[in-house]
């Protein structure tokens, strides 16, 4: 959250602000003084003094509006938060209007015994009507923050669609997976035809441009096997999928894509490097209203294969933390031969 | 050509394997002796069985396909066949004698084959493969070090390197777990070893900077390096100069 003043952070509205308060200073001491006949030298110390006092200290208000949000406090306590405030404002506007007023108007006496209940009163209306400014301010400065979220958002998805087509570009996919189906094609043509059918589904769904950020798990668990399957069939026994997930956990929402980097991770550091079968174990549960799934890989300790950049889970990580709000929703557990990421996804409660 | 050029094929993935003997079998000049599915198998059998002709794959489990050329004590001639075209240009380095992209033709591999045989023609049976191989390297600073000593091959991590000595021909290689010997220049270490982790001290030794404990000066403008275990090392001026430069004092 920015606390910072918007008259700080926003020279333009700061600006208008002064340039409201005098307009309205000054269309006063000309009623006052061509309508109602009151000399120029009071209504200017009259109205000014007191209008744009207030204009500065109100401008206060901001901070009141800032630390009794009424999303993080009751009701009752933001009205006595406010009503504190104001009297606080409207205290130290009187005095120092007062002072003033006694230094340079003619016959203050008479003139404060008049209209100093009159004042009080439109003080603390004016408090009002300063906060119904602040806190409009305020939502406009929310909104803006989530549009420029949501922008950030757009830009995170089109790098993961365009990491998961690069993943299926690069050499480690398409070019030996295509290797793979020169070589079915002349020992076990079926199986060739069937990859192709594979590859072609699974980069059809990179391709396409899905706006809607969210699938179901099933889906995108289904675009995962085919990815898998393909691998598999390049890699035989040396790479065994294993699926633990619980029947609830299907038609759970995720973002779309944030699956596949995690396999491909486990793939390139797994079995990439092994020469024994590497299991790739995905368990899935639904833990209230989080959706858990935890994909891990055993992994040979003794080789030492160049660290990956990490570009895919920063990626995941970021995505996560625009989406829902939170930085802590991937989980990274490396134990020396075994490596574990653990995703929780936010559900909609039902 | 009337001696058959006698092949190992080593590469991981059975279906590439599969693919290039089936292509293999109707080029009547080709007897495949042997398969490897690793560098560590690749680098026994080639030993072992002295083929003419290796088919070489680049990214294998364990060890790299350049990484198992450092470790035959017989050349053969090399054919990469590989998904990667970035490694062309060092397997040229390394006087390979043709470099197939997967997925490749049968054409494509014939003629890969013609050209080992017009090499055997002029050059003779063995090549002179990885011998040539310029000291400077391409890609960023080394991560690891691949070594052999009679019959294990064993990957020592940049990181368990304590120093290096040279050995005429060879380097000795001091590491956590043990030393090694290897067939490399000093000058190859010295550009292949991150500057900000080790050092050249004189022209027999570079170490790693986190493993000196001190420096003592033993004769006027003469000094040692003192490692945490004790071993000393001597400094010639240009080494006292580097370690200047790179501990600040």
């Amino acid at each position: 959250m920015d606390i910072r003043h918007p008259f700080i952070s926003n020279p333009k509205l700061t600006i208008a602000y002064g340039l409201f308060w005098i307009l309205v200073s000054t269309v006063l001491v000309l009623i006052a003084t061509l309508v109602n006949g009151v000399p120029l030298g009071n209504s200017v110390v009259e109205t000014f003094t007191f209008l744009i006092l207030y204009a500065l200290i109100g401008a206060a208000i901001w901070y009141v509006i800032k630390f009794s949000t009424l999303e993080d406090n009751s009701i009752l306590r933001v009205i006595l938060a406010h009503l504190i405030a104001a009297t606080i404002i409207v205290f130290i506007w009187m005095y120092i209007g007062v002072v003033v007023v006694k230094a340079f108007h003619p016959n203050a006496r008479q003139w404060l015994d008049h209209t100093v209940l009159g004042r009080t009163v439109a003080g603390y209306i004016m408090y009002v009507g300063f906060v119904v400014f602040f806190y409009a301010v305020n939502y406009y400065y929310a909104f803006k923050e989530k549009s420029k979220n949501e922008t950030h958002l757009k830009a995170l998805v089109k790098e993961a669609e365009l990491h998961a087509l690069k993943s299926q570009i690069n050499p480690h996919f398409l070019f030996n997976s295509l290797n793979s189906i020169s070589s079915l094609t002349m020992t076990d043509p079926a199986r060739a035809q069937e990859m192709v059918i594979n590859l072609s589904q699974l980069m059809r769904y990179s391709l396409k441009h899905d706006q809607d950020e969210k699938v179901t798990f099933m889906r995108e668990l289904e675009n995962n096997k085919l990815y898998l399957s393909i691998e598999k069939v390049r890699f035989g026994k040396k790479l065994n999928p294993v699926f633990a997930i619980e029947e609830d956990c299907m038609k759970a929402e995720i973002p779309n894509m944030i699956l596949q980097p995690l396999y491909e991770n486990a793939i390139k550091y797994g079995v990439y490097e092994a020469t024994e079968t590497i299991d790739v174990i995905t368990h899935c549960r639904l833990n209230g209203n989080m959706l858990e799934i935890v994909i891990s890989n055993t992994y040979d300790k003794n080789v030492l294969s160049k660290k990956g950049e990490g570009i895919g889970l920063r990626n995941i990580r970021d995505r996560l933390q625009v989406i829902y709000g939170n930085p802590h929703l991937l989980r990274i557990e490396d134990n020396n031969n075994e490596f574990t990421v653990t995703l929780n996804i936010p559900q909609k409660q039902k | 050509m009337t001696e058959k050029l006698r092949t190992i094929i080593v590469e991981d993935e059975e279906l590439a394997r599969n693919l290039m003997k089936n292509f293999l079998s109707d080029i009547e000049s080709i007897e495949i002796i042997a398969e490897c599915e690793n560098g560590f198998e690749g680098v026994k059998m080639i030993n072992e069985l002295k083929p003419d002709l290796v088919f070489l794959d680049i990214q294998m489990p364990k060890i790299t396909g350049f990484e198992m050329l450092e470790l035959l004590e017989h050349k053969p001639q090399i054919i990469f066949a590989t998904a990667y075209d970035q490694y062309a240009l060092k397997a040229f380095e390394y006087n390979a004698a043709d470099y197939l992209l997967k997925p490749y033709s049968k054409d494509r591999l014939v003629e890969a084959v013609a050209k080992v045989e017009e090499r055997i023609q002029t050059e003779g049976r063995e090549s002179d493969v990885a011998e040539k191989v310029s000291d400077f390297p391409r890609e960023g600073y080394l991560d690891r070090v691949v070594v052999k000593d009679r019959h294990k091959i064993h990957i020592a991590p940049v990181d368990a390197i304590r120093y290096i000595e040279s050995m005429d021909d060879y380097v000795m290689i001091y590491t956590t777990e043990g030393r090694w010997m290897k067939q490399k220049t000093m000058k190859y270490f010295e550009t292949s070893l991150n500057p900000n982790d080790f050092v050249r001290i004189h022209r027999s030794y570079i170490v790693k900077v986190n493993e000196i404990s001190e420096i003592q000066q033993y004769e006027k403008e003469s000094y040692v390096v003192i490692l945490h275990d004790k071993t000393k090392l001597k400094v010639s001026k240009t080494g006292y100069k580097n370690l200047k430069d790179i501990l600040n004092f």
